[in-house]
């Protein structure tokens, strides 16, 4: 088995009184597809949102590389490592899509803006978006933005992608096109944490699907222990309802 | 209609002495004014109480006094402060003065452009600011490339609203003595016995300014709408 990339330790979290996450324990190893799934308000979000230090932890700790989170004093470092892609896309509407690209991997991390720019074009093409490189996010539909979306996340090189209900957002026809994309990141050997509600697609990419409800992680194995022959009666009323 | 074109032949060189003063003032109210008014901004935002609560009194106290008293504070307090301006004159004019008005409007501007700002940088969603720390942006970076652009985009109508009104409220300094547009009028009037014709006339140039300042505006406005959803 390969060292863990990220490994979770009894994380806690809580705004104010209301407890989100009550101990969770978890390590995403080099090249593997964790999928994340659960009812709404579960904490799901919360975890892979901790990941990268967009939320706080209340208590427990999370190692990026061995390393402690709470040891950490600047989180651009491990942000630069962990790329994550929102529900909402969140691309920058004053910026064209091959700005919006190539401005973090330039400005924050300084490099020689040829060798950027041949990057994006070929993440671009990897999204089938090469002709919109000069377009402002504005004029893409949802499922375009949020390749565009992963396809600025990739550009920073990073050693996991985290993927926050990525096709949450999107209307029914526009889902397809960005699972593809994603489909075929996870055949490339991305190390990838993915929050979603598409239980087809998890059972098709995910090497381990790890259920949550109520803040604690209540089953975790492969996409067939979870998904299509799930013991727990919690998780079958779950996807029952899904379908 | 022919006594206006006289007055307005007869005192060219006072008017457009007085546009020129007016221009000059507004120009260094709505400049400073968006400096400072943006600093102030930032300030009732951070995360420093001291900092935060200075900017909350400030933009109250402003708010809530006419900007005549404040005209007559500065002029007045300042030496009383122990803060001299020069008394110098050049083509005619008193700079010392002119300083003094440009002070007071800062002042008042800034409080109002402070609030614009403000309004502006919250109306940002809470996911750019994210997106952008996601990719290891620190937070400087994250204000200046992705929060302050779009929250500029945004308040160009309102900021637009405040800098005709700058250059409206510049007529006031007339009182401290300052030769702007406004001052003009009333020197003409006294010269001519002429009641109405300078006002007409002043009116109309005030007006000429507001006009076009308005339509640079809209096409800035219009440019930047070009990448808007």
């Amino acid at each position: 088995m390969d060292k863990p990339v990220i490994s979770i330790r009894g994380l806690r979290k809580s705004y104010g009184t209301v407890s989100v996450l009550k101990g969770i324990d978890l390590e995403i190893r080099k090249g593997e597809v964790v999928v994340i799934i659960g009812p709404s308000g579960s904490g799901k979000s919360t975890i892979l949102r901790c990941m990268n230090a967009m939320e706080d932890m209340t208590d427990g700790d999370i190692f990026y590389e061995g390393q402690s989170l709470r040891e950490m004093k600047k989180y651009a470092d491990l942000r630069m490592h962990v790329g994550m892609v929102f529900q909402h896309f969140n691309l920058f509407p004053h910026m064209t899509v091959l700005e919006n690209i190539m401005y973090a991997p330039v400005k924050v991390r300084k490099e020689p803006k040829a060798e950027v720019y041949e990057r994006s074009i070929q993440l671009l093409r990897k999204v089938g978006l090469e002709e919109k490189k000069d377009v402002y996010p504005a004029m893409l539909s949802g499922g375009q933005q949020q390749r565009i979306a992963i396809a600025r996340a990739l550009c920073m090189k990073p050693d996991v992608m985290l993927f926050d209900e990525p096709t949450s957002a999107l209307d029914p026809e526009m889902v397809g096109e960005v699972l593809e994309v994603m489909k075929n990141l996870a055949q490339s050997g991305m190390t990838m944490v993915i929050v979603t509600h598409e239980m087809r697609f998890a059972a098709e990419v995910a090497d381990r699907v790890i259920f949550i409800d109520e803040g604690v992680i209540l089953a975790e194995g492969t996409p067939d222990q979870i998904l299509i022959h799930p013991e727990n009666p919690r998780i079958r009323t779950f996807l029952k309802n899904k379908l | 209609m022919s006594s206006l074109i006289q007055v307005l032949a007869k005192y060219r060189s006072l008017l457009l002495n007085g546009t020129e003063i007016t221009l000059i003032i507004s120009v260094i109210t709505i400049v400073f004014g968006m400096i400072f008014g943006s600093l102030m901004a930032l300030m009732k935002m951070c995360r420093i109480p001291p900092l935060r609560w200075f900017a909350d009194v400030y933009v109250a106290f402003i708010r809530g006094t006419p900007v005549l008293v404040q005209i007559f504070l500065i002029f007045y307090g300042l030496p009383i402060m122990g803060i001299h301006i020069p008394a110098i004159v050049v083509g005619g004019n008193d700079i010392s003065r002119i300083v003094s008005g440009s002070i007071a409007l800062v002042i008042n501007s800034t409080a109002y452009i402070c609030e614009i700002v403000r309004a502006g940088i919250q109306s940002i969603d809470r996911g750019q600011r994210e997106a952008a720390q996601a990719l290891g942006m620190s937070d400087t970076r994250v204000l200046w490339a992705i929060i302050l652009p779009q929250a500029m985009r945004n308040i160009i109508p309102a900021l637009g609203n405040e800098f005709i009104t700058v250059i409206k409220t510049s007529s006031q300094v007339s009182v401290i003595g300052i030769a702007e547009l406004m001052y003009t009028a009333n020197t003409i009037r006294g010269i001519s016995f002429k009641p109405i014709e300078p006002l007409v006339i002043v009116a109309l140039i005030y007006f000429l300014i507001t006009f076009v300042v308005s339509l640079i505006l809209s096409a800035v406005e219009r440019r930047m709408r070009r990448s808007v959803r």
